[in-house]
């Protein structure tokens, strides 16, 4: 008797049990969605590997090439009669760089100011991710320069290569903060070889430290307030500011801004010939253009 | 039910829920192009990571991708549509679900026309859409899909800036093909 009832009861639970399999087997209507990689990079840090002069820790993809084209002009203090800077001529600078994988790029860039030409290379040792897994970007950059303007002018002897040289060394720390704020801190040293009174720089040190800011404020999906701020480190000379705006267009990116000092390049950023912020800024105008060279 | 007969309640319910699976078929890997033709600049994005199920006997089909997955070649403009157009990070996926217009009963390399209305979901927007696609079976356990359709930018609260108007085309010629196995 006892043994019926068990038998009963456990008869109902095994056809519940099965009839829930059942069910469940065919109620599979629709798939569940599920990311790739929930864990993946953090993007647009920055709009594009440059924000106003200073490098960024945006890398490029895997055999990418990028090619900035930078400006800056006359002081605006100028007026209107030298159309604030505009009739002065600029120093421009070219730049290519282009990604061996998506941690590697190697550049080279040519500015008008002293005919300087710079070789550098871009290396990211971290990159922050969407939990917070790794909370920054970090990246490397080392670059090597060579000034080729005229010296035949002077009394004594034009200066040979190895004075006209002049290094870089940057590290890059940067955080997404929120979709609209992002920071970057970049230490930076440079080391002149021999700075000579003929080149267009201020300071007359070999070695520079500064400790480079940039800031990012999206405020609309195309576009961001910039800010850049190199205050230096060794020396008393006046700090680079810049303020600007970036906007995004397609495969370019564009930047307008306002800065200090006409230098371009990492070395010149640093050297001084900072003119004082609001009553000497210049215009400065960048355009970033990203090349696939993959064919697909 | 004695406990003798016992033996036979997991071969009913093999039977059972085998039957229930037996016309669905699914894919991983499906791949997704879109091409975008505007006056100055014509591109194609790429993703092989299309995941679908086409249930026969239900005649119901459900599709879905990542769209962090899209290619275009341009690692940049990958990054601005995600960042800017798509706004991947809020909404991750685009969707399809919807009903077969008629049964379809293949035969081995046998392929047919067919109709699907469902509601297609991109950005958070939904609309109601009808694909029309080719269904080939290719294998006794697989069946090919072709498709195409277009998604207009602006039924699904996508906006192209003044300045992009010449580069980026509001209307994107999608294509599908997927390889599906029970």
């Amino acid at each position: 008797m006892m043994e019926k009832i068990r038998n009963y009861y456990l008869d109902k639970c095994v056809l519940l049990f099965m009839g829930i399999l059942m069910f469940d087997g065919m109620a599979m209507a629709q798939l569940e969605r599920k990311l790739l990689d929930p864990d993946a990079e953090v993007e647009l840090i920055f709009h594009a590997p440059r924000q106003i002069n200073l490098l960024t820790v945006e890398p490029l993809e895997e055999k990418t090439l990028h090619f900035a084209i930078m400006h800056t002009f006359g002081p605006v203090s100028g007026g209107i009669r030298n159309l604030y800077g505009l009739d002065n001529g600029a120093n421009i600078q070219f730049s290519f760089e282009y990604a061996f994988d998506a941690n590697f790029s190697l550049g080279a860039s040519r500015s008008g100011r002293d005919k300087f030409y710079n070789l550098y290379g871009r290396y990211h040792l971290l990159k922050q991710t969407k939990t917070g897994s790794m909370p920054f970007s970090l990246s490397m950059v080392a670059a090597a320069g060579v000034n080729t303007s005229d010296y035949t002018f002077l009394q004594e002897e034009a200066p040979d290569f190895r004075e006209r040289s002049s290094y870089a060394v940057q590290l890059l720390l940067a955080r997404k903060f929120s979709n609209r704020v992002s920071v970057q801190l970049s230490p930076s040293l440079v080391y002149f070889q021999a700075p000579h009174p003929a080149y267009l720089i201020e300071g007359d040190q070999q070695l520079y430290l500064a400790l480079g800011f940039s800031g990012k404020y999206k405020l609309t999906g195309k576009s961001s307030l910039t800010l850049q701020w190199i205050p230096n480190l060794n020396n008393d000379l006046r700090s680079n500011v810049g303020v600007g705006i970036d906007i995004e267009a397609g495969g370019h990116v564009f930047q307008m801004y306002f800065v200090t000092s006409p230098a371009l390049n990492e070395q010149y950023l640093l050297a001084g010939g900072n003119g004082v912020p609001g009553e000497a800024f210049r215009l400065g105008f960048n355009v970033n253009r990203i090349f696939g060279t993959r064919s697909r | 039910m004695s406990w003798k007969r016992k033996w036979l309640i997991p071969l009913i319910y093999l039977l059972v829920v085998s039957r229930a699976g037996a016309q669905e078929f699914k894919t991983t890997a499906g791949e997704v192009e879109f091409l975008s033709q505007a006056a100055l600049n014509e591109f194609t994005g790429k993703s092989d990571k299309l995941h679908g199920l086409i249930d026969f006997e239900q005649n119901l089909l459900d599709f879905y991708i990542d769209l962090n997955s899209l290619r275009t070649g341009i690692g940049l403009r990958d990054r601005h549509m995600r960042d800017n157009y798509l706004e991947t990070d809020q909404y991750p996926f685009a969707e399809f679900t919807g009903k077969l217009s008629e049964k379809v009963n293949l035969e081995q390399n046998q392929s047919m026309e067919v109709m699907a209305d469902g509601i297609f979901k991109i950005h958070g927007q939904e609309k109601e859409m009808e694909v029309r696609g080719t269904l080939t079976q290719v294998g006794r356990n697989e069946v090919l899909l072709e498709a195409t359709f277009e998604v207009k930018l602006g039924d699904f609260d996508i906006a192209i800036p003044q300045v992009m108007f010449y580069e980026l085309s509001e209307i994107q010629k999608v294509k599908i093909n997927a390889r599906l196995t029970r």
